[in-house]
């Protein structure tokens, strides 16, 4: 057996923050709490950009009432914020029919079930489109489509679980898209299906035909005819034409087009999260280099005349400057391990969050660049707030040293 | 040929106030190899220094130190380690074991300095210094007297040329003294060690075929010292 500096060093430095459980406990806390949070909030930034585009459904447009294009497809396609507006249903029908349009689905809400929205639309959706390539709408068995002139609903797998029905049970929609008990419709659904999980915010909601939110006893019959959108796959390049034809040349619809680049301009509104996120990572690294640096003093303090023995017993300059680096390496790389904890907890708590309340689940690898990238980054900082403590225990005084107090 | 021999050494420390202050002037000294010496003096009048210099921890102002034919004064740090750790096992009035290590791992940490423990060796020499049932007991959890068992244990775990002791039972009661200094040179004697040993204590002075008073090797007066 052939020992080296570096193991003995390596001993020492193991057996050195063994002798401090606490110390120990704290810094490799705080150093994971740091780089967990650094690494769980640029993380999730990421996942929710990354989710947000790919839950899109399958759509490449939105066409609906005279507004922002956002708040179109915000509406639309991930059920947040109000309708901007109404179109009339010959828009449906003419867009459907234009040559560039390879799908269109109406749709139109106003209505919800405990808070739960209610999206009128065509049976065909579920019929035709798929919400990821080469991925069709499931209905869970038993269970299927509801049918277009009949009180019927299909339910997304999220709003199923979360209101507990099931194929065969009635509801009684709720006017308005918050829940208002005092609002309640007369008219009375029957629960046909439940949609299999697609991960995206057609899970959220409770799908009926298109006609039942237009004839819902109460609403204004003037709106009968009325639709909140439409739903898009285009052919080829003739986006650019219908971008032409509703937003510059008319002045009636909005068309939302293209859905990643509207969601990315959505994005780039919290590019001072992403500086802040950088900030707070370096203001973070600060602190982690300083737990590690008061730390190793601590326990330099605490153990300077035991590297006094050690130096008179021969331990050379490796030694003893390997020991301290390599207490801040442990540390570190205990922390780096701790953070890679914390960012598992809070992008777990924070998918959970998302999908249960839009719909969008985060899906990213869980070991990728930005977490080696960070667990490197904190090994980085601990070896250097440790090498000039370590350069200075070495060349401390023996004499004080050994002895102290006189 | 000597093991270990001084000439004109000379050391001085900086006072508070910067003030060059001097603390040995040892004009020579010399230890034969296997030879038991010790070295008599007051507190405070530099013995330990004396000691440190010649195990390399502290470099001289200027002064000839031979160790087994190395010179010392003359070596680097680092070459100054590798020969303390190879040559020398130091023995310090408290003992100075390592808490977080046990008897068995304070042995095989002074031997790992010199290249490869032996485990096996290492417990010979606990069961040499009649602790071989102590040998995963932490230091903490022996009494006064076997801590410095241990302490000698470890001093001479590496079979070093030269043992230098630095009031070695200036902790102990009468009892522990004898046995812990008798123990200390039959084994220095068993290994053919050379022991230099200081105290201010004349019991331990008296164990001694060759004594030295630190005042006649030391042309430093504690007048001229100061208070240490």
């Amino acid at each position: 057996m052939k020992w080296s500096s570096c193991k003995v060093s390596l001993w020492l430095a193991g057996r050195s923050l063994r002798q401090n459980p606490l110390s120990t406990l704290v810094a490799v806390f705080t150093i994971s709490l740091s780089g967990g949070l650094f690494l769980g909030a640029w993380k999730t930034k990421q996942s929710v950009n990354l989710a947000f585009a790919h839950s899109a459904g399958g759509f490449d447009a939105v066409l609906g009432a005279r507004g922002s294009k956002l708040q179109l497809v915000l509406n639309a396609l991930f059920h947040m914020e109000s309708s901007p507006g109404n179109l009339p249903w010959e828009q449906y029908v003419s867009i459907r029919e234009h040559p560039g349009v390879s799908e269109a689905y109406p749709f139109a809400l106003g209505d919800n079930y405990m808070g739960r929205r209610l999206v009128g639309t065509v049976p065909e959706m579920f019929l035709r489109h798929q919400w990821k390539p080469g991925r069709k709408y499931q209905v869970s068995s038993p269970g299927r489509i509801f049918s277009e002139s009949a009180k019927e609903a299909l339910v997304g797998s999220q709003a199923a679980a979360d209101l507990r029905l099931k194929p065969g049970d009635h509801f009684h929609p709720y006017h308005g898209l918050e829940y208002s008990p005092e609002r309640k419709h007369s008219d009375l659904y029957l629960v046909v299906g439940v949609l299999e999980a697609t991960g995206t915010p057609a899970d959220q909601v409770i799908w009926i035909p298109i006609r039942g939110v237009q004839t819902m006893e109460g609403h204004d019959p003037s709106a009968s005819d009325s639709i909140s959108g439409v739903l898009l796959n285009l052919k080829g390049s003739s986006g650019l034409a219908l971008d032409v034809k509703y937003n510059r040349q008319g002045d009636r619809a909005t068309l939302a087009w293209p859905v990643p680049a509207i969601l990315s301009s959505f994005f780039n509104r919290f590019s001072w999260l992403e500086r802040a996120i950088a900030s707070l990572a370096l203001l973070m690294g600060i602190a982690g280099g300083l737990i590690i640096l008061a730390t190793l003093r601590s326990t330099m303090h605490e153990r300077r005349r035991e590297f006094a023995v050690l130096r008179c017993m021969g331990a050379n300059r490796w030694l003893v400057t390997g020991s301290i680096l390599w207490q801040a390496v442990l540390l570190s790389g205990l922390g780096s391990l701790g953070s890679l904890l914390v960012h598992l907890v809070l992008s777990e708590a924070v998918s959970l969050l998302m999908e249960s309340q839009i719909g969008v689940g985060m899906d990213l690898p869980l070991l990728d660049g930005t977490v080696f990238s960070t667990g490197a980054g904190i090994l980085f900082l601990g070896l250097t707030s440790a090498w000039l403590p370590a350069r200075s225990l070495y060349r401390s005084n023996l004499q004080e040293s050994l002895n102290p107090h006189g | 040929m000597h093991l270990l021999s001084v000439q004109n050494l000379l050391m001085s420390f900086e006072s508070p106030r910067g003030q060059t202050q001097p603390v040995l002037r040892v004009p020579a000294f010399c230890l034969a190899h296997g030879e038991q010496v010790a070295l008599r003096g007051p507190s405070g009048s530099g013995k330990t220094t004396f000691l440190h210099l010649l195990a390399g921890v502290l470099s001289p102002l200027s002064g000839e130190i031979l160790i087994d034919g190395n010179r010392l004064d003359l070596l680097k740090e680092g070459q100054r380690d590798r020969l303390r750790a190879g040559l020398i096992g130091y023995v310090f009035q408290s003992f100075n074991l390592l808490t977080g290590f046990t008897c068995l791992e304070n042995l095989i940490l002074a031997m790992s300095l010199t290249g490869s423990p032996k485990i096996d060796r290492a417990r010979s020499m606990l069961d040499a210094v009649g602790l071989a049932d102590r040998a995963n007991f932490f230091p903490g959890q022996l009494s006064i007297g076997q801590q410095q068992r241990v302490a000698v244990a470890r001093a001479l775990v590496n079979q070093p040329k030269l043992v230098l002791a630095d009031e070695p039972t200036g902790n102990l009661d009468p009892g522990n003294t004898d046995r812990v200094l008798s123990l200390l040179c039959a084994l220095c004697r068993e290994w053919g060690s050379s022991l230099l040993v200081v105290s201010h204590d004349q019991r331990v002075i008296n164990g001694f075929d060759r004594k030295i008073e630190w005042r006649e090797l030391n042309e430093v007066s504690f007048d001229e010292k100061g208070v240490e």
